[in-house]
């Protein structure tokens, strides 16, 4: 079925949105989930708890891209968790070592208030992976949107591991320059 | 505290075609185990076609072609752009090909062209215009094609350029049935079709209510990687007429992915 008319099931309030969701995107979040959160069980409470959050927030928004829309509300929803768990101190899935590549960006030490600055930094860092090449774009987003392990993106892309990661560090040094400027880190 | 877990988080500002993009690329590419497995089965497929009959090579078309969703965008390169890029809805028809290595470059010339472009014929080239004709061109050729801005447009293109997501784009128009075959005779696999716009009238400019058609013949040659675009406002049976009996030779250049700065290239770019 098409993006739009699960959409339109959405603003029907027909119950067949949520199995028409799962059955197209299912799978699609449950990765997203599983990547950051590691565990089954983590992972298919967030994919549930995103059809609710898209019943809830439908009407009202009408997404352009259900994917990006969808993955967006799994990636806080597994994120959620895994801080209330703490599990990215322990080590629990793609997350934890993302999370591992990306302290290479904040040495740390600076208040970010919340909310506002937040916003900003989800906007800067939208700005910044938008004018990457779209090589280097593919493979940001891919570990850092969607944590896909690197062995994964670099098989699909066709990469050598050390290609991709030294790829990533070279994107993870320009952002962190970028946030620098930017006067967010 | 900025850390990495908010660094993370903050992902989610990342532009939703961005995204899609990335999903696109990752999901298009299935993995080498699966890969290895489909390229086995196709190769007994194809073995046992070929046997059966000599159409086989039809299960290798080397184009793909889909109708995108109106609302999924494409970055295309745009130098006018402040951004260098402009992101385009509305695409009638995309058609991709297979991720290919090295293309070998090519120049072509008509071998045939209707009496009133003869002044086209002539030296090889790699993209031939018959815009001026319609503005500039022989007062005794214009006549014939007084309403059109391009009557044809022939440009050559490489299959590697369209590697990661690339593709041929139809924009705005909207595509009518698409046409596949394969010309043994020319060792080439085509893809034809007609496209149009439609304009309400326009009292305030004084237009009149009216459509556009456009037509486009696709060539492309899997094995040396190179596609030609033969396309414009000319009848679809002329344009055919043109592609079949177009001469081409490879000019000895191999072009690779990383050698194109656009991976987008358009049906309709126009004329010039």
């Amino acid at each position: 079925m098409e993006d739009a008319a699960i959409v339109d099931l959405y603003w029907e309030r027909s119950d067949q949105a949520i199995s028409e969701t799962e059955q197209k995107y299912g799978k699609y979040c449950n990765t997203i989930a599983y990547n950051i959160c590691g565990t089954r069980e983590d992972a298919e409470e967030c994919v549930n708890d995103t059809w609710l959050s898209a019943w809830n927030q439908m009407p009202d928004k009408r997404p352009a891209v259900l994917s990006a829309f969808l993955g967006c509300i799994t990636r806080n929803f597994a994120l959620n968790l895994l801080k209330a768990r703490n599990r990215h101190k322990r080590g629990g899935g793609e997350a934890a070592l993302a999370l591992e590549e990306l302290s290479d960006c904040v040495p740390g030490g600076i208040d970010v208030e919340r909310s506002v600055e937040e916003r900003e930094l989800e906007r800067a860092v939208g700005r910044f992976v938008a004018g990457l090449p779209q090589r280097e774009r593919a493979v940001f987003v891919l570990r850092y949107w969607r944590l896909v392990p690197l062995a994964e993106i670099s098989e699909r892309l066709g990469f050598s591991q050390s290609k991709t990661k030294s790829m990533l560090f070279r994107t993870r040094k320009r952002l962190r320059a970028y946030l620098q400027e930017e006067g967010l880190c | 505290m900025l850390d990495a877990f908010s660094l993370l988080r903050a992902m989610n500002g990342i532009h939703e075609e961005d995204v899609v993009m990335a999903d696109k690329l990752f999901d298009s590419k299935k993995p080498a185990r699966a890969r290895a497995k489909r390229i086995v089965t196709l190769a007994l497929a194809a073995a046992l076609i070929l046997a059966l009959s000599a159409g086989g090579y039809a299960l290798f078309f080397s184009m793909s072609h889909r109708v995108p969703d109106p609302e999924e965008t494409y970055r295309i390169h745009w130098e006018d752009s402040p951004s260098g890029y402009i992101e385009w809805k509305n695409v009638g028809l995309a058609v991709t090909f297979p991720e290919t290595e090295e293309s070998h470059a090519i120049e072509f010339r008509p071998g045939w062209l209707p009496e009133e472009m003869a002044s086209l014929q002539g030296d090889w080239v790699s993209r031939l215009t018959a815009e001026r004709l319609c503005f500039e061109g022989d007062p005794n050729f214009a006549p014939a094609y007084d309403d059109m801005t391009q009557p044809m447009l022939i440009e050559s293109f490489a299959m590697s350029q369209f590697n990661q997501g690339g593709a041929l784009l139809l924009l705005d128009y909207t595509a009518g049935a698409v046409t596949e075959e394969t010309w043994v005779d020319r060792n080439v696999d085509v893809l034809y079709f007609s496209a149009s716009i439609h304009f309400d009238a326009n009292p305030e400019h004084d237009l009149p209510e009216r459509t556009l058609v456009q037509n486009y013949v696709l060539l492309s040659n899997p094995e040396a990687g190179w596609v030609v675009r033969i396309g414009g406002e000319l009848d679809l049976e002329t344009l055919l007429e043109v592609a079949h009996n177009l001469e081409i030779r490879e000019t000895g250049e191999i072009l690779r992915y990383e050698d194109f700065t656009d991976h987008f290239a358009l049906f309709n770019a126009g004329a010039g």
